[in-house]
């Protein structure tokens, strides 16, 4: 086997990871701190990146077109947490068919204005070098270093501030935190606006890396919640860990095995730690109790 | 004075209801069925809007004139949303409510297949662009009282778009590389549709004295192509041939240009009108085809005309725009089946549709063969690592490679 061919999937194998890893720690936060079941998440991704598309279009640098998205993303999460999500916190069910008639509207939305077609942006960071042999651009290593800040960043809030800990005291019995004069409903909309950032910093970087259409949430969504459910819901080291489990798996796959079982591959393996672990592989919370 | 009104509201009723009986009768209502959402959108919504430019300049030139009668064309246009189901629910509302006379669509060939089932038995015309259609369709099938006789494959067999495209890539590519061009690699994605198209592009290569040592599959929907890329890096290839679909092609094309995977790489069903749009560059060779004649850059003197009036008239400049062009030509191919026929009769349409020669954009001459499978070049471009673009039309090859 060629070392630097191996290498070289490696590397893919760790981009990919951090694309899934960004959209999982939105997912697992907003799924398992809230109870919503937001399967629109990928189209809030879409979002992101078509904001940063118009920003950059305009003339701006890829920067304040990142800052841009997120910002506008999150807005975006504050007004369908404020009316929508809110109304359907007793009934998750409902909360899970808005989320599906969200992506269609999203999805309509942006092809009324933008038109169904691929958008792409100049790479922001063109450079590639060649490590005996081994091709890394320097737009993937730009990805993966804002991922790990990112997680890390959001880590250290869920696990050591005070709102983390009231977050999670929520998480554990609503009621009691309540009354212990946690705002519980205004820590879910927090939660949300963060998980909605997060998805427009990740459809930031998608587009940095990869063409967007209006159709691209639906299959990193579905890779989020699988990296979300396998690493543990609400468990952030569970969803970097699964991530990166993940984009090996998908890596090596592609690489060596059946190209085309790619796919295959991640949701077996998905469905082989569910089957063994039931709580993910970090195990997780089981999503808050409904008032 | 009583019956006197209700005598001469009766005859008011009966002259309206005639009046509106003229009126529906001077209108030939077809139906398009189309991805004008989901994940084909970019092929699908140049359907309509290319049925749509045709049946707008019949009806500004006065309609279809049929026996003593003229008509205009209304078009119904349904979205199929890249499903199906939904494909075959439009259809089955165009044919049996609508009452259409023809219906041209889809662009995916299951969906055709389910559609024709529908709209073969009640005798309604289906144009469909796919080259796929080989299977279904042949002289008996297509003789009268066959089940297909109304079908009409308005693209070339796949034998003859994967010869053309094989033939017009390798000897663009070639000289540009500077070196005879041996290995060739192929990465499609993993659908019915891929790996039909996959196995003729496979067998014409082979036919153009290259070797392939490897298809490589991926899942629909990918967007991170680097470790597909990495795989047929380690083939070490003369060309990387990036085959079917159009927005994942170019998606993969810059990962392929980071890695450095080959010497040359072909996109099919990219248009140099979005090479040049987006502003893409390559520091070596890459081929393009398009289906069936580019846009952005052609060799092809009726092109022009067709794309100015094709945009002008709202269409995005899309991958795929040139898909357009299989439904365009068969709209106005029609219309002059109808006024050759000289009626609206399905039989009769068939009977001239069969032996008409259409001067259309594609072709001067468009006529449909026995098994009603037209056969016209494909256009083929190649961008010079200098930005340069030069296209040719590739005629097909007379026979399948074994």
């Amino acid at each position: 086997m060629d070392t630097a061919i191996l290498i070289q999937q490696v590397l893919n194998g760790l981009s990919i990871a951090s694309v899934i890893t960004l959209i999982a720690v939105g997912v697992t936060l907003i799924f398992g701190l809230t109870g919503i079941i937001n399967f629109a998440h990928g189209e809030f991704l879409m979002i992101g990146s078509f904001a940063t598309w118009i920003v950059v279009q305009a003339g701006f640098g890829f920067v304040p077109a990142l800052v841009i998205a997120v910002l506008a993303v999150a807005a975006m999460g504050f007004a369908l947490e404020r009316g929508l999500f809110r109304f359907t916190l007793t009934r998750p069910t409902n909360g899970f068919i808005v989320s599906l008639g969200l992506i269609v509207v999203l999805q309509h939305v942006v092809i009324f204005f933008y038109g169904p077609n691929q958008k792409s942006i100049p790479r922001p960071l063109s450079a590639v070098w060649d490590v005996g042999g081994v091709r890394i651009a320097s737009v993937r290593v730009m990805v993966i270093l804002v991922t790990i800040a990112v997680v890390a960043a959001t880590f250290v809030m869920i696990t050591r501030s005070r709102y983390g800990r009231a977050l999670r005291a929520a998480v554990e019995d609503r009621d009691t935190a309540a009354l212990m004069g946690i705002p519980v409903r205004r820590y879910i909309t927090g939660v949300f606006v963060l998980g909605s950032a997060l998805a427009g910093l990740g459809g930031a970087l998608l587009i940095a890396l990869f063409p967007v259409t209006p159709f691209t949430g639906g299959t990193m969504v579905m890779k989020g919640f699988a990296v979300a459910l396998m690493g543990g819901l609400g468990n952030l080291t569970g969803a970097v860990v699964a991530g990166l489990i993940l984009g090996i798996v998908e890596g090596f796959s592609a690489g060596y095995g059946f190209s085309e079982w790619t796919d295959a591959y991640s949701f077996g393996l998905m469905i082989l730690v569910l089957l063994v672990r039931p709580n993910g592989l970090f195990g997780g919370t089981s999503g808050p109790k409904m008032a | 004075m009583r019956s006197l009104l209700l005598t001469g509201a009766s005859v008011a009723l009966c002259l309206a209801a005639s009046a509106y009986s003229a009126a529906a009768e001077d209108t030939i209502k077809i139906g398009v069925v189309a991805a004008e959402s989901g994940s084909f959108v970019s092929a699908g919504h140049t359907l309509p809007a290319g049925v749509s430019l045709a049946v707008k300049e019949i009806n500004d030139a006065g309609g279809v004139k049929v026996g003593d009668k003229t008509y205009k064309i209304e078009l119904l246009k349904r979205d199929d949303r890249t499903d199906v189901s939904t494909a075959i629910a439009a259809t089955q509302e165009l044919v049996r409510d609508d009452k259409v006379a023809a219906i041209f669509g889809s662009e995916s060939h299951d969906f055709t297949l389910a559609m024709a089932k529908i709209t073969q038995p009640a005798k309604v015309i289906h144009f469909a662009g796919n080259s796929t259609l080989a299977k279904v369709l042949n002289p008996t099938s297509v003789a009268p009282g066959g089940e297909n006789h109304y079908l009409f494959q308005s693209e070339p067999q796949e034998f003859q778009r994967s010869g053309s495209t094989a033939r017009g890539v390798l000897g663009l590519l070639e000289p540009l590389v500077g070196h005879p061009l041996k290995k060739s690699v192929v990465i499609v994605g993993n659908d019915a549709t891929g790996q039909f198209l996959t196995s003729y592009y496979v067998k014409a290569l082979k036919a153009e004295g290259q070797e392939v040592p490897e298809v490589i599959s991926y899942p629909p929907d990918t967007t991170d192509f680097s470790p597909f890329l990495t795989r047929a890096k380690s083939l070490n290839p003369d060309v990387v041939h990036f085959w079917y679909n159009g927005d994942s092609t170019l998606t993969a094309l810059p990962q392929a240009l980071e890695l450095g995977v080959a010497p040359s790489y072909f996109l099919f069903g990219v248009d140099p009108g979005i090479w040049k749009e987006r502003g893409l560059t390559a520091d070596v060779p890459v081929a393009m085809s398009c289906v069936p004649i580019c846009w952005g850059e052609s060799s092809n003197a009726n092109a022009k005309t067709y794309f100015a009036n094709y945009f002008a008239a709202g269409a995005p400049k899309g991958v795929t725009s040139s898909v357009s062009l299989l439904y365009y030509d068969y709209v106005h191919f029609l219309a002059e089946a109808w006024e050759k026929a000289g009626t609206l009769d399905p039989d009769a349409t068939v009977a001239a549709i069969e032996s008409l020669h259409h001067k259309g954009v594609v072709s001067d001459n468009l006529s449909f063969n026995t098994s009603h499978q037209v056969t016209h070049a494909t256009e083929v471009c190649a961008a010079a690592p200098g930005g340069a673009i030069t296209c040719a039309m590739q005629q097909p090859p007379a026979e399948e490679p074994k």
